[in-house]
């Protein structure tokens, strides 16, 4: 990491490359690291989206890229980069085009798409050693429908398919892992609070090849119930809660580029959030909440 | 100089497709097609193709890879069947409303349920409304030759539209037929090299595509585009044909008229038991009735100026449909009758018939008695109800499968 | 039939106006059709809602053409050709708009001589509370213009629609409603029901043949970059982040690198800049702003 071009603050990006004016909420987490992501890109990327919040950034006649972008469907967007990547390597290797026409395919989904119905294309191109990197933004549901529950819901959030006392039953699934378990060239988690962990990760990410995954946790104002400004501070209280592990899985290895010295209570960062508010009121649900922390402290437990 | 050949259908395929000079071949194996894709493999791996084949995770996949390819610019071929064509379904009409000009070709096979593994053309019409165009091969040297068209129409400015070619699974896939596979020079003058057009990502080119579209009007805009261009297609294949027929020698029309000149009656049928038609029609000539078939090769778009012209003067048509719309009934009945209903003038008697449901053959007495019903229609100006050729032999073997199958209360089977 | 459309920004309650007017239109026994129109609808977005109430059996549907009453939550959107609020706005379309301006104000703005009724804002604070009622009050205030509607019957109505929060809240809502219902009683009524367009003299409509045009024109492809700055979303503000120069430090990158928009840039002298044309006013920067060196204020009308 001390070889990274992004050594400090200071060496962050001043110059925006994606454009204003798109249909995100004001305060959208996952716009947030799609911008800091894009400054370091570059506009050398074509982007293979699949539905969810961010295929609203391009609405004709809008679009706020400066290289390529291509709307495939929800389950295919890697598809859509296996065809976008091999019709310009052929390209390239006929002389129809010139190496510096190449860009680069960035497949960005949603979580509803990387956890869920995707899983089939995204193995499959894995599988295959696309030169590609995946940029997931999760915002822990099915978000442009409104938040309904989908594969990257934590355990005892309101959704709204799931709005009783103990909001959802089930467990956030862990796409890292399942990354991870097809050993590819890169996977990474990062947010947009950390801007200089992501940065690093990303640089890091653009110059290896193969499939990479860059993972962001996207605090979504009007999926998780909070006021707009909150963004960047839940962001920064997910990664000190350790809710939100920031690592790296390289080589078979997986390392954490941030480990919170003392780790704030859990409880800490859902208080901030409505869509937690079950846990807090009418009544504190102590067993939840001591089964949220937990399951964090056993995590953290690891690597202790 | 060309070779002369016997070739299965599926092999003639695979020619169509080395012919036709194409990039990628994004698969996906499932019968009927396979062979296609094994063909096709065999000869990447082995250095006599040049091109990239890779298998992806599904149809859908595959589909959308298939279109993202000839979005950026480079000359696509793929193909399938049956339930991999519907599982692929929502990327037919996704990359049609790209403009992304590729040929896929469909073996056809009959849907489930129940799961079969033999031909009829549901499959094929549930992709009618796709945006892809659609020609019907009724042989094996159509394959090859429908091919080529098929990437010269697809191509061409005024369409750009990706465009299956079907072939029917067992009668075409696996038979082996007497195929011309003409040389390469001749083929590189019919068809030149991809010409990217509207498609292409580049560092220098922002192109940003298929980008979400709000508001009806708009939206209206494009779709209604699509139309318009799938329109164009009937008198692009024809001048395609011409220059085919120029190069090659051989003639292809949107529709194949055969021995239809003096008919009263004619057979309209699609796909490879046509060719039964064709049987049967000398074999009525034969005995003294002028009886004709009508064979469109090109369905979508409907080719509704070639019908025009070739039901003129016509008294009945007996539409054979291999294929059944539950609730409605034949596909090409339904919109023969509709595009007749839109003329002025004297129209023929339509007589409906479903045959071939899942490869159930057609024979040679029926077709004979299809035309004679028919004449009587044309006659007495009464269709009769839309029949399913089925017959009481055929009714007594499901009775006899039926008593194996099912249980009457208790009693177990002897 | 009444036909009346509601414009306001996703988060202000439209749905909800429109569903309380609805209702106590239901329970007063008319035959009723309510719905929200959603867009790439976000929070701040424009959105409309409309509502259509009559005594015989409603054939129409879609979006209302021709309403005797619209209804504007925020008058920002009033000039904002993208909300459609004078969309089909005729000579006898009453205009009720939440405003600090006068009926004569707006009609010389607008150069319309249709009534214009006003919702008024309260004093600077009471404005930035009123925002968390303004649908109810929208709808109360409205229920009142059409001179058919009780105010029990809207009471009962509002009940209805919010019975999913507690008592307590429902009861500030009654308050606030109760309150819009006040303001408009010197034009209780001055909405009437109107009859539909007639046959027998109707405007021809413009039909056209749509020809052929070639696919680089035809298909829903953008050729150019960044043509998302052409859209507004500066409009979406309600509050507006001022940089206080005095208390900058020009650190480089805090305010500029967590704006999730990138509405934020940074000059050669370190010192961040902030597009107001595009600020959605999430207020990320000045919850940031380690020096406390940027404060919300309200934005006002005209302000851009």
């Amino acid at each position: 990491m001390s070889q990274s071009r992004f050594k400090t603050f200071k060496d962050l990006p001043k110059e925006h490359l994606l454009g204003t004016g798109t249909a995100m909420c004001a305060g959208c987490g996952g716009l947030e690291v799609l911008h800091e992501i894009y400054d370091i890109l570059g506009e050398k990327t074509v982007i293979i989206n699949a539905a969810g919040c961010m295929t609203l950034l391009s609405v004709y006649p809008y679009t706020p890229f400066r290289g390529g972008w291509l709307y495939t469907s929800m389950a295919s967007a890697p598809a859509g980069a296996q065809g976008v990547r091999d019709a310009m390597d052929i390209l390239l290797a006929k002389g129809r085009m010139s190496t510096a026409e190449d860009m680069e395919t960035v497949v960005l989904t949603g979580d509803g798409a990387a956890y869920g119905m995707g899983l089939s294309s995204t193995s499959g191109a894995i599988e295959r050693n696309l030169h590609f990197l995946y940029l997931c933004y999760d915002n822990e549901g099915y978000g442009n429908t409104g938040q309904q529950t989908s594969g990257a819901t934590p355990h005892a959030a309101r959704t709204a398919t799931n709005r009783g006392a103990v909001g959802y039953p089930g467990f956030k699934k862990d796409l890292f892992a399942i990354w991870a378990a097809h050993e590819p060239a890169y996977v990474a988690s990062v947010i947009g609070a950390e801007p200089l962990d992501l940065a690093r990760k990303v640089d890091l990410a653009k110059n290896i090849h193969g499939p990479r995954l860059i993972l962001a946790l996207a605090p979504c104002p009007t999926g998780w119930d909070f006021e707009p400004e909150e963004t960047v501070e839940i962001g920064k209280l997910a990664v000190q809660s350790g809710v939100w592990p920031l690592k790296e899985y390289r080589n078979g290895q997986i390392k954490h580029t941030k480990i919170p010295k003392k780790r704030i209570p859990v409880e800490d960062y859902l208080k901030r959030q409505g869509r937690f508010v079950h846990l807090f009121e009418p009544k504190r649900n102590d067993s939840l909440l001591q089964e949220i922390q937990t399951r964090v402290d056993a995590y953290w437990s690891r690597f202790e | 100089m060309s070779n002369h050949l016997m070739l299965t259908g599926n092999v003639a395929a695979a020619w169509g497709a080395r012919l036709a000079g194409i990039d990628y071949v994004p698969a996906f194996p499932i019968t009927p097609q396979t062979e296609i894709i094994e063909t096709l493999a065999r000869w990447i791996e082995f250095g006599e193709m040049e091109a990239k084949f890779l298998t992806l995770d599904s149809e859908h996949s595959m589909i959308t890879a298939a279109g993202a390819a000839a979005a950026t610019g480079v000359r696509v071929f793929s193909a399938t069947s049956s339930q991999g064509l519907l599982y692929g379904m929502e990327m037919l009409y996704t990359v049609a409303g790209w403009r992304s000009p590729f040929v896929l070709v469909n073996v056809s096979r009959g849907l489930a349920s129940p799961i079969t593994l033999e031909p009829d053309h549901n499959d094929i019409f549930a992709a009618r409304d796709s945006g892809f165009l659609q020609l019907h091969c009724s042989t094996c040297q159509e394959i090859v030759d429908g091919i080529l068209l098929a990437y010269k129409m697809a191509e061409d400015r005024r369409v750009r539209l990706p465009v299956i070619v079907n072939l029917d699974g067992f009668y075409l896939s696996f038979t082996r037929e007497p195929v011309d596979i003409p040389d390469a020079d001749h083929v590189a003058q019919f068809l030149p090299s991809f010409d990217p057009f509207n498609q292409g990502f580049q560092a220098v080119a922002p192109f940003n595509e298929a980008v979400a579209v709000l508001g009806g009007s708009s939206y209206s805009y494009f779709r209604y585009q699509t139309h318009l261009a799938a329109m164009n297609a009937e008198a692009v294949m024809s001048e395609c044909a011409a220059l085919f027929a120029e190069t090659f020698g051989r003639q292809y029309s949107a529709i194949e008229s055969y021995r239809c000149d003096d008919a009263e009656v004619v057979f309209v049928m699609m796909g490879s038991f046509a060719t039964k038609a064709k049987a049967a029609v000398d074999s009525l000539r034969e005995a003294g009735q002028a009886v004709g078939l009508l064979r469109p090769f090109l369905f979508r778009p409907f080719p509704s100026k070639a019908f025009r012209e070739a039901l003129a003067g016509k008294h009945g048509v007996a539409v054979v449909d291999q294929n059944l719309a539950p609730g409605l009934g034949g596909v090409i009945h339904t919109e023969l009758a509709a595009h007749l209903y839109g003329l002025s003038g004297d129209k023929p008697v339509l007589v409906s018939f479903i045959g071939g449901l899942g490869g159930r053959d057609i024979e040679q007495e029926e077709f004979f008695e299809m035309a004679q019903i028919t004449q009587q229609a044309a006659d007495d100006g009464h269709p009769p109800p839309p029949r399913l050729l089925y017959t009481s032999s055929e009714l007594r073997e499901i009775k006899k499968m039926q008593t194996i199958a099912l249980h009457q209360g208790g009693e177990k089977c002897i | 039939m009444y036909r009346i459309r509601f414009h306001g920004r996703g988060g202000q309650g439209m749905k909800t106006a429109s569903r309380i007017l609805g209702t106590a239109f239901f329970r007063e026994g008319y035959e009723v059709q309510d719905a929200p129109r959603y867009g790439a609808e976000r929070r701040g977005a424009p959105i409309f809602a409309y509502v259509r109430a009559s005594h015989n059996k409603i054939f129409e549907r879609g979006v209302i053409r021709n309403p005797n009453l619209v209804v504007v939550a925020d008058e920002t959107l009033v000039t904002m050709p993208a909300a459609g609020v004078m969309q089909g706005v005729n000579t006898t379309t009453v205009l009720l708009i939440h405003s600090r301006l006068t009926s004569r104000e707006w009609q010389d703005r607008l150069r319309l001589s249709n009534p214009v009724c006003i919702l008024p804002l309260g004093e600077e604070g009471e404005a930035f509370m009123a925002w968390h009622f303004i649908g109810v009050m929208c709808a109360a205030a409205a229920a009142r213009l059409t001179g058919a509607l009780s105010r029990e019957t809207f009471d009962l109505a509002l009940g209805e629609e919010l019975s999913g929060l507690t008592t307590s809240v429902i009861e500030e809502n009654l308050v606030h409603a109760r309150w819009a219902y006040d303001q408009m009683e010197n034009v209780q009524g001055c909405v009437h029901s109107i009859s539909p367009i007639p046959a027998s003299s109707y405007m021809k409509p413009d039909w056209i043949d749509l020809s052929f045009e070639d696919a680089k024109t035809s298909t829903p492809a953008i050729h150019r970059e960044l043509t998302s700055e052409d859209v507004k979303t500066g409009l979406w503000r309600t509050m507006r982040p001022v940089i206080n120069r005095d208390h900058c430090k020009s650190c480089y990158w805090i305010c500029s690198t967590y704006c999730p928009d990138g509405a934020i840039r940074v000059d050669g002298d370190g010192r961040p800049h902030i597009d107001y044309v595009h600020c959605k006013g999430c207020l990320v920067c000045a919850k940031q702003c380690p020096n406390n060196a940027i404060e919300a204020v309200p934005e006002k009308e005209g302000d851009v």
